[in-house]
């Protein structure tokens, strides 16, 4: 469990969160939506330590993150796995080495154990067989998939994703979403996926939490999120004539 | 007010690069391959470029000695003074400077924009060592390698001069080579050289490790990534230069 207390952070005297308190459930997708610029990664970012909150505690298991030094933080890191938008795969490694860096750096396990580890990750997202190709050789949602497979590498508690459907075809974001749902319940991993893709909602949100000018605006799940009466949030929901639809179906 | 901001930064990222070591058994593998991507890689440009300078050296100064009170041997000695004093070590770094330096700058700068740094992060990896010492302590071992090959190349370029344009006979030019030889003359050439490398790769490190925004940001950091490097050179050069040898 993940459990984040009056978070609130500003940048050159503009205020991007303010008091936010959530609490992300082990064994759940968590879902962070919001426009654009409303704070949804920089809420995520405060939450892994990329960025400093200016106020406010980050408790993982109850341990207080942001008290930690830097040091102790390496310990609660080493069980979080984390999917950016972009994939961030390394690109002078091969897919291989990628998902085994953070074995090599955190695990004491044989050369024949990471190669089975490797092997096995790779198999779970359904991307056995491309060990020796570079990232730059494979496909966006290849590369994300590649992305969740090294989260996943290290067998992690808490599992982090930005945007992961961002820049993928329909088919490949469905995929993806399964994916994340699917190793969140086998795992039984705290899972914290920010989007803004209503169909992700729809798909895999346990826990939704819309985030409206740096404040937490809302929170239910996917069933009560199209039953909204907040106008904000129904202006997000239900931007595409789709939703629209939807709504106009009950 | 801006540098010293930058400066500030510099040194805060080269404590933190050196505060948290990375596992050695991975900096290894990454020395081995910067030491060939960043030194070997260099060897061809500094052998063309050394090569002719030896060879304009030897020409130039032929050309300017119109007294017969100067001996002949004195484009050899030239020659051998200007390559180890100066072109081996400065003029070699400055080249580096741009061709090194602008690698360094774009490679951690692209991989900032991607979020590779925020990856390495989030793994608990110290990302300023992991990325930045290896690349250090390699060229810190290869660049004096490059410098003495420079300095061997120039003096032969100098020497195939004599030989086939006739300004100076080659015996001449050896005897110049040779003449009044001090061995302090390398170790003042090889301790500005390992200067230099810490700063041909620290700088743009810096710049590349600082960027904010996307590809336009990442040219901007190469470009002063180069520019600073080459500027602190210079510097570095005279206070060597007047701490060593005055």
């Amino acid at each position: 469990m993940i459990e984040l207390k009056n978070i609130s952070k500003s940048f050159n005297g503009k205020e991007i969160l303010h008091g936010i308190d959530v609490i992300y459930e082990k064994g759940k997708t968590n879902l962070i939506i919001g426009a654009s610029g409303s704070g949804k990664s920089v809420l995520t970012k405060c939450t892994v330590g990329l960025i400093e909150p200016d106020q406010g505690q980050v408790l993982y298991n109850g341990k207080d993150f942001t008290a930690m030094k830097l040091d102790d933080r390496k310990e609660i890191r080493k069980k979080i796995g984390m999917l950016f938008q972009g994939g961030a795969l390394f690109d002078s490694l091969t897919v291989e080495e990628n998902i085994k860096f953070p074995l090599r750096m955190h695990a004491s396990m044989t050369e024949k154990e990471m190669q089975d580890r490797v092997n096995f990750c790779l198999g779970r997202v359904d991307m056995s067989g491309i060990n020796d190709r570079f990232p730059a050789e494979i496909s966006g949602g290849m590369q994300k998939r590649v992305g969740i497979a090294r989260a996943i590498s290290l067998s992690p508690s808490y599992l982090f994703c930005d945007e992961p459907n961002s820049g993928l075809d329909p088919g490949t974001s469905i995929l993806i979403d399964n994916l994340i749902k699917e190793l969140t319940e086998e795992f039984q991993i705290t899972t914290v996926v920010v989007t803004h893709d209503m169909n992700s909602v729809m798909e895999i949100g346990d826990h939704v939490i819309f985030i409206h000018k740096g404040n937490k605006h809302w929170e239910g799940t996917k069933d009560t999120i199209l039953k909204t009466t907040n106008k904000e949030l129904s202006d997000l929901v239900f931007a595409s004539d789709l939703m629209k639809k939807v709504r106009s179906l009950g | 007010m801006k540098i010293l901001q930058n400066i500030g930064e510099y040194f805060i990222l080269m404590g933190r690069t050196f505060s948290q070591p990375t596992k050695a058994s991975l900096i290894r593998k990454q020395i081995f391959f910067e030491m060939n991507s960043l030194g070997l890689g260099s060897m061809g440009i500094i052998t063309i470029i050394s090569a002719f300078m030896g060879a304009v050296i030897t020409l130039q100064t032929a050309s300017n000695i119109d007294s017969a009170l100067i001996p002949d041997y004195t484009v050899g000695f030239t020659a051998r003074q200007s390559m180890i004093l100066e072109f081996s070590t400065t003029i070699i770094a400055l080249i580096l400077a741009g061709k090194v330096g602008s690698n360094i700058a774009s490679e951690i700068g692209m991989m900032r924009v991607t979020e590779q740094i925020d990856a390495l992060e989030i793994m608990g990896v110290n990302s300023a060592s992991y990325l930045i010492v290896p690349k250090i302590i390699a060229t810190v071992i290869i660049n004096p390698f490059l410098a003495i090959w420079s300095m061997f190349i120039g003096i032969s370029g100098g020497y195939l001069v004599a030989e086939f344009s006739g300004v100076v006979t080659t015996d001449a030019f050896i005897e110049g080579v040779q003449l009044d030889f001090k061995m302090f003359s390398i170790y003042y050439a090889l301790i500005k050289t390992v200067v230099f490398a810490f700063i041909i790769t620290s700088i743009p490190a810096y710049y590349g490790y600082s960027v904010k925004g996307g590809a336009l940001e990442v040219g901007v950091a190469s470009t002063k990534g180069v520019v600073t490097s080459s500027i602190v050179i210079l510097i570095a050069n005279y206070v060597i230069t007047q701490l060593l040898l005055i």
